[in-house]
């Protein structure tokens, strides 16, 4: 085909493709982009004496965040991210070897049961912890009939909230572990065995690594979701193990005051960019040494 | 195969932490099921079997309203975005200019937001532009979320077909138009209805954002389960808890597997696992 025949072509091709995007760019922009700046906007302004949200060119609402209970909260919550993360990980990583390398012609399977109760209700899940762990729930009357103990208060713990956390998400530290360990070469590590000996060592200094991608994006995926939930922290804990996500949702759901949750939203926000920064810049340098 | 026997000692520490693991993950949600059938009120030993909280499901007025309406938002989300995320996916594959890139990575954001963030921004924006919260705010939310699911699953079933395919339908003497619908779309059909049934199950399931963005009447199913879980646990929540995980399980199953019946022996976990393993 000659040039001057394509080059009309391709141009209309253009055109069209950017005539598909035209609309749900739009749409992005109408529903999301816009909403996220009326949040920023929101967070400097005020609430009027008869209690509705106005926007204001104000930084009360920055200033009355910047304190020692907030920080506090903001600390815990991410010191449950952190948590959930490392225990997702050491749970995930197993799970995810067995079924890639040893899973045989059952690995899609496996990969299914996990997955299908993951993606039924978050809620329905989060309940079905609140009911077994309750005071006069299973395990409780389990621990009672077996003469073990007269009753243990699990709820209203911050071991709860963080196991609920993990519950909740730690199949998106499995998934990107498994396609990761899917695709490496089992011969690497059948020559690191030749080379290092024992199992354990093998594992350390050749699967693992190997592995990292899958770990550090896994790592992200659970925190991201557990930093902001508070789902979890409301079912499985109480007041003093609230974290920022039901600060938020007080000030938005029961408190009423807006432009103070928009303060909050904004500030998390800015705590996860910059969070999310280092550790990708962290991560990406290692990936490379490797 | 080969691999497996390959790697002959299994290990045995890893072996236990996953049967841990599946039990851990089953034995919750069992548990829920099973004391739905309970005839007793108690969470923890059980009278005999009885179908009497179901029964009181089926007469409770205000939660059919609730399923109606959740029924009706999961719906045309799915449908609004499907729409929506087809033809940005179609878009963005052709599209590799600067704008393209930009506009990718755009969409992608409400991924990595967590949904309160989304969830309290749209409520700003319904009530700041003085939209009334109802059911329609609710779906307008659910499709903005989940446009973004429907085109990462569309774009990884595009980048498997070639685009000379459709180049070739051109050279036949098909408009641009009609290489789309005759030629690209149909070979997506399997991608739409995985990520439609995903997007069903996920908004129908979903909490957070309709949670901020609803109205009074009639609240969607999981906001009003939520409330009534705030105030502690009961048999009939079991019995609905039991009943919307049923329904998202067949859901998600149906959505791994529909893709398979048109590609035998295509992972069909490509939907979840991010579709690059073609």
């Amino acid at each position: 085909m000659t040039e001057t025949a394509t080059r009309p072509r391709s141009a209309q091709r253009t055109s069209l493709w950017g005539w598909l995007l035209a609309l749900p760019t739009a749409w992005m922009v109408a529903f999301f982009v816009s909403s996220m700046v009326i949040i920023v906007l929101l967070s400097f302004g005020r609430t009027t004496n008869d209690g509705y949200p106005a926007f204001a060119t104000s930084t009360a609402n920055y200033r009355a965040i910047w304190n020692e209970v907030y920080l506090e909260l903001f600390l815990r919550s991410l010191a449950y991210a952190v948590a959930t993360v490392v225990i997702s990980a050491l749970i995930a990583y197993p799970v995810a070897y067995v079924i890639a390398l040893h899973g045989g012609r059952y690995k899609n399977a496996l990969i299914a049961a996990i997955v299908v109760p993951f993606f039924a209700s978050y809620l329905v899940r989060m309940y079905a912890w609140k009911a077994l762990l309750s005071d006069d729930g299973l395990v409780n009357s389990a621990l009672r009939h077996s003469g073990l103990s007269d009753g243990i208060t699990f709820l209203n713990t911050p071991q709860a909230v963080i196991g609920g956390l993990v519950y909740g998400f730690v199949v998106f530290m499995i998934l990107p572990i498994y396609a990761s360990l899917e695709r490496l070469d089992t011969s690497v590590i059948e020559a690191g065995k030749d080379l290092y000996h024992g199992p354990v060592r093998t594992f350390f200094s050749v699967t693992l690594p190997a592995t990292r991608a899958g770990l550090y994006g896994g790592a992200l995926l659970v925190f991201l979701p557990a930093l902001g939930d508070f789902v979890s922290a409301q079912l499985l804990g109480g007041a003093s193990t609230y974290m920022m996500g039901n600060l938020v949702q007080q000030q938005f759901a029961e408190g009423q005051n807006w432009p103070l949750g928009s303060a909050l939203t904004v500030g998390m926000m800015a705590a996860l960019t910059v969070l999310m920064v280092v550790y990708l810049r962290a991560t990406s340098t290692r990936a490379q040494e490797s | 195969m080969a691999r497996a026997r390959k790697l002959e000692r299994k290990p045995v520490f890893a072996v236990a932490v996953t049967a841990v693991f599946f039990a851990w993950l089953y034995l919750p949600i069992l548990a829920v099921a099973l004391f739905s059938f309970n005839d007793k009120k108690s969470l923890s030993s059980f009278g005999g079997f009885s179908v009497r909280w179901y029964d009181d499901l089926f007469h409770n007025d205000a939660l059919l309203d609730s399923l109606a309406a959740s029924l009706k938002i999961a719906t045309a989300a799915t449908l609004g975005s499907l729409v929506l995320g087809t033809m940005l996916a179609l878009g963005l594959e052709r599209v590799t200019s600067r704008r393209g890139r930009v506009i990718g990575a755009v969409t992608l954001l409400p991924l990595v937001t967590p949904e309160i963030v989304t969830g309290v921004a749209a409520l700003l924006l319904f009530t700041g532009i003085g939209l009334k919260l109802s059911m329609t705010t609710v779906i307008l939310a659910e499709i903005t979320f989940s446009i973004a699911y429907v085109t990462v699953i569309v774009r990884g079933r595009l980048a498997g077909i070639a685009g000379e395919v459709e180049e070739a339908a051109r050279d036949l003497g098909c408009t641009p138009f009609q290489a789309v619908r005759l030629v690209t779309l149909p070979t997506l059909v399997p991608a739409l209805i995985g990520a439609g049934l995903l997007v069903f199950a996920l908004v129908f399931d979903d909490f957070v954002l309709a949670f901020f963005t609803t109205g009074v009447d009639p609240q969607p199913l999981p906001v009003r389960v939520y409330s009534s879980i705030r105030f502690g646990v009961s048999p009939a929540i079991n019995a609905i808890g039991t009943l919307m995980l049923v329904a998202s399980a067949l859901l998600i199953i149906a959505a791994l597997w529909v893709p398979r019946l048109f590609h035998r022996g295509s992972s069909s976990l490509d939907l979840i696992t991010g579709g690059d393993r073609r």
